[in-house]
């Protein structure tokens, strides 16, 4: 109904009385949808949301991410951090989630904090069944940028090189990203952070500031 | 067509719902709605995390559940469709930037569609002639 072309199908007399006066003739007198109207407001909607899209695209804007609920992959070619911060944790799933399967609801998990992060390649999949919806960003001289970022994950791989890394730490005592684990859990930190080829499996991602240069977003049948 | 198949009742109820439907921007407000719905339903980030980073945090859960009030507002209080519209699509251009890309893309678009029917929707118009011939006499 609201999406047919009705804008010659009357002049625009009609005066705008809102519901008490189509009382007595009520049965035919249908409120409907003006498409000039409706365009003076989805023209310049479209005109606002394109422009987001094009600099969150070059990098101009910063997105940030809140997600999870379905394990996705990360992959990158590079990784360069400053401030890292590494301990284990226990995630809980929404109640009731389909995901649940036989874990109980939870995923036992790596919480690894950057403070600043700088990520080559970025390739992010989601498997919906079937398909991937697959996100790609930062290529070349225009890398991914990223702060506070925190993922929550249950493999991680790459070639990993630290400074100044203590191993060991109580989880609860960590300073150098500014996020604190849970009393009496295991932990690492380093000043700065390189890994190459990472792989990571997470179940969710939060970034303070995320900057996706160059972002693509598409359906795909391969993951990452 | 199979109305008489049916009973009364459910006849009576159909006929009120489509008039309750008929006075208000039914679609507009349903879709914001279910905008505002999807994009909660993709944010699963635990709220430690999100109160560690604060109002930035916040404001992905804010924006998508102002804009699911939006719509149900736009649904039972159609007089002030207006300004509920014109909030309700501030709020979906700015899920874009809080809320995981506007609930990947989905939620965004559904909220501006959304947004756009209630703004552009106007009571006490004359029936379309499509609908005059097959209404029943």
């Amino acid at each position: 109904m609201a999406s047919s072309p009705d804008a010659t199908a009357s002049n625009g007399s009609t005066p705008e009385t809102p519901e008490s006066g189509s009382a007595a003739n009520g049965q035919d007198r249908r409120g409907r949808v003006r498409l000039r109207r409706a365009a003076v407001m989805a023209v310049p909607a479209t005109a606002v949301a394109a422009g987001l899209m094009i600099l969150t695209a070059q990098g101009a804007l910063g997105v940030q991410f809140a997600i999870s609920g379905m394990p996705f992959t990360v992959t990158a070619t590079e990784l360069n951090g400053t401030g890292f911060e590494q301990f284990g944790g226990l995630d809980n799933m929404a109640e009731d989630s389909p995901n649940a399967g036989d874990t109980g609801g939870q995923v036992l998990i790596v919480t690894s904090a950057i403070k600043n992060a700088t990520l080559d390649h970025l390739c992010q999949s989601v498997d919906l069944g079937g398909t991937n919806l697959l996100i790609t960003a930062g290529s070349g001289a225009n890398k991914v940028q990223a702060s506070h970022l925190t993922t929550d994950s249950t493999e991680l791989s790459g070639d990993a090189s630290f400074d100044n890394i203590e191993i060991g730490n109580d989880a609860s005592t960590l300073d150098k990203a500014g996020v604190q684990g849970p009393k009496g859990v295991f932990s690492q930190q380093a000043d700065t952070v390189r890994i190459a080829n990472l792989r990571q499996t997470n179940y969710a991602t939060t970034a303070a500031v995320f900057k996706l240069p160059g972002l693509k977003l598409r359906f795909s049948d391969q993951g990452c | 067509m199979s109305a008489d198949a049916r009973t009364d009742d459910s006849r009576d109820l159909r006929e009120a719902f489509r008039q309750w439907r008929a006075h208000r921007p039914f679609w507009g407000g349903l879709l914001l709605t279910l905008a505002g719905a999807e994009i909660l339903l993709t944010e699963k980030a635990s709220l430690k995390v999100v109160l560690h980073i604060g109002m930035q945090g916040l404001a992905g859960y804010l924006l998508p559940t102002m804009m699911l009030l939006c719509g149900l507002l736009i649904l039972f209080n159609p007089a002030q469709r207006l300004f509920y519209s014109l909030l309700g699509i501030l709020l979906s251009l700015g899920t874009w930037l809080t809320s995981n890309l506007g609930g990947f893309f989905v939620g965004l678009l559904l909220g501006a569609v959304g947004s756009c029917l209630a703004f552009g929707w106007l009571p006490d118009q004359k029936p379309r002639r499509r609908l005059l011939r097959r209404e029943p006499v």
